[in-house]
């Protein structure tokens, strides 16, 4: 198992798209930091013209914890998108290319293998995460120093400089969890669809209706709680007052165990499947 | 014995694409499965191989090293990203297979790959991703080698030289082979057993060289002045360029050739011509 592991994180290292892909999320990361760089400054003044005279803030509320916030909401859609496509494509390059059929004419046993694509899926998306947390927080630190945060949800929420490093940080740990999860998904989807761009496309419309079904209320106390669509914008609840870290719990072992399901759901179907 | 599929059946929605198929192969014995594009051979592979799961039947495999089968379907997939090497080492790797850097560099000289050769293997040759096709099979000392139409896409000296690595590894290494072709002139010469496959059904099985016989009245004689041949007039003659068709027992043959010599016509290559839809006659019975 340990050796069809490192073959995987292997074959991924070795191939460029992985690269494209990766430099595409670090790219985005470079524009937010750019456009805010030249513009953020005149766009917060005008939001904030009315607060600014009945409020005290402390530095530059253009500041490094604001951008990494900024960048922290890419796991919206940009940073998940792009994990989709490239972790489906671990498997669907192989079906693209044959290279699946070879691989199952060796002594290998058919759920080892994609048992070792999922946990090389949850190793890379979690480096990737880190990546992004660490190279946001490096970059908008030394770029536009430190600073209240100030976010907008339901109502504008202020922290304090070192109260918003430690939320940003859960935060990003936190959406590790759900980027996980749609990394997890793509895996499974590209089981079931076997062609990369079948799986994109759905992988896509997947991410984008889990997005959208967010917002909706089911009126059923058990599916709003339950259903894995709500459980993704668990990193958001760090920047309510008074955080709901049982909520934050709770949330991120659910989605856990969906991936579970979902990881079980793509060997069962995959070990059930001809290969050819 | 290594491999034989007892009454293997297969279909897809509602098409049969194997009907009770019933093939073997023994050590050291090279096995050809004849059949038109279509017929079910690489069904068969697949599913002798394990790939693909059959409806009905049984698949036996008297090996008990770490695997059983070495094999190509349809085309040698590998790795396009990654050098003939890299390839090697790591379907090694994934199998388990207790191999060292020497031992791999061997299985490339084995199958005749140069090893100065360090580019990705995405801008080989066909010859060259089967040769390496064939060591990734022979990987972990398999007892069988299942080739599915190994000689498609390869040149002359290609296809020569895979001819002579299947014959070495039959008689030297005492593998069994198994090969489908849609062409009777590569089986001829390799196997020693053909199974003629049509529309799913084994239609005739036995040594190669008998069945060639029994179902050949057509043979190709070549020669650079052939068309000057009186004798040929005997016979009901097709003549194009060097070759002359003609139809004739496989006795009169050696006659033949006497008496083209006797008129100074000296044949370079004599080729029988299987006539397939004789053949094939059988499956519709």
């Amino acid at each position: 198992m340990r050796a069809l592991i490192a073959a995987e994180i292997y074959k991924l290292l070795r191939q460029g798209k992985t690269y494209f892909a990766l430099a595409a999320i670090f790219l985005i990361e470079g524009v937010i930091l750019i456009s805010a760089y030249y513009q953020g400054s005149n766009i917060i003044d005008i939001l904030l013209d009315n607060l600014k005279q009945s409020f005290y803030f402390e530095g530059n509320l253009l500041n490094g914890n604001l951008l990494i916030y900024l960048i922290l909401n890419t796991l919206w859609f940009h940073v998940p998108l792009i994990l989709m496509i490239i972790i489906s494509g671990i498997l669907t390059s192989e079906y693209k290319d044959g290279t699946i059929q070879t691989v199952m004419l060796q002594p290998v046993s058919k759920w080892k293998f994609l048992l070792s694509k999922y946990i090389v899926a949850i190793i890379f998306t979690l480096i990737v995460v880190f990546f992004l947390a660490l190279t946001s927080f490096g970059l908008s630190y030394s770029i536009f120093g430190f600073g209240d945060l100030i976010v907008y949800l339901d109502t504008l929420n202020f922290f304090s400089s070192s109260e918003a490093f430690y939320r940003l940080s859960w935060s990003f740990a936190s959406g590790a969890v759900s980027m996980v999860f749609f990394s997890i998904v793509s895996l499974t989807l590209a089981v079931i669809f076997k062609e990369a761009t079948k799986t994109w496309i759905i992988a896509a419309f997947f991410l984008i209706l889990s997005n959208l079904l967010l917002k909706v209320d089911f009126g059923n106390y058990w599916v709003n709680r339950l259903f894995f669509v709500k459980l993704n914008d668990t990193w958001q609840y760090l920047f309510y007052t008074e955080i709901d870290w049982s909520g934050i719990y709770w949330n991120n072992l659910l989605l856990i165990i969906y991936s579970m399901i979902f990881i079980a759901f793509g060997l069962y179907l995959f070990n059930k499947k001809d290969i050819g | 014995m290594i491999i034989a599929g007892n009454d293997l059946s297969k279909s897809y929605r509602s098409v049969k694409v194997l009907n009770k198929v019933n093939i073997s192969c023994s050590a050291g014995e090279i096995c050809g499965l004849l059949g038109s594009n279509g017929a079910g051979k690489t069904t068969l592979f697949k599913i002798l191989c394990g790939l693909v799961s059959p409806d009905n039947g049984t698949i036996e495999i008297n090996s008990k090293g770490p695997k059983p089968i070495g094999a190509i379907i349809e085309k040698p997939a590998l790795y396009d990203y990654l050098n003939a090497y890299q390839n090697l080492k790591i379907f090694g790797k994934i199998q388990g297979a207790q191999i060292d850097d020497n031992s791999l560099v061997e299985c490339l000289v084995k199958v005749g790959l140069p090893l100065d050769r360090k580019d990705p293997v995405g801008n080989f040759s066909m010859g060259m991703k089967q040769r390496l096709g064939i060591a990734i099979a022979l990987l972990n000392d398999p007892a069988c080698l299942v080739l599915d139409e190994p000689f498609s896409g390869l040149d002359p000296l290609g296809i020569a030289s895979l001819r002579k690595l299947i014959l070495d590894l039959a008689e030297k290494e005492k593998m069994a082979i198994l090969l489908s072709s849609h062409i009777i002139d590569e089986l001829s010469k390799v196997s020693t057993t053909l199974y003629v496959i049509s529309n799913g059904k084994i239609v005739e099985s036995g040594p190669t060289q008998r069945i060639i016989n029994e179902n050949t009245d057509t043979y190709t004689f070549c020669a650079s002045n052939i068309s000057s041949s009186k004798v040929l007039g005997k016979y009901t003659t097709v003549i194009k360029g060097n070759c002359a068709s003609v139809q004739i027992t496989q006795e009169k043959v050696p006659e033949l050739i006497q008496e083209l010599f006797n008129e100074e016509i000296y044949i370079t290559s004599c080729t029988p011509e299987l006539n397939m839809e004789k053949l094939f006659e059988l499956s519709a019975k």
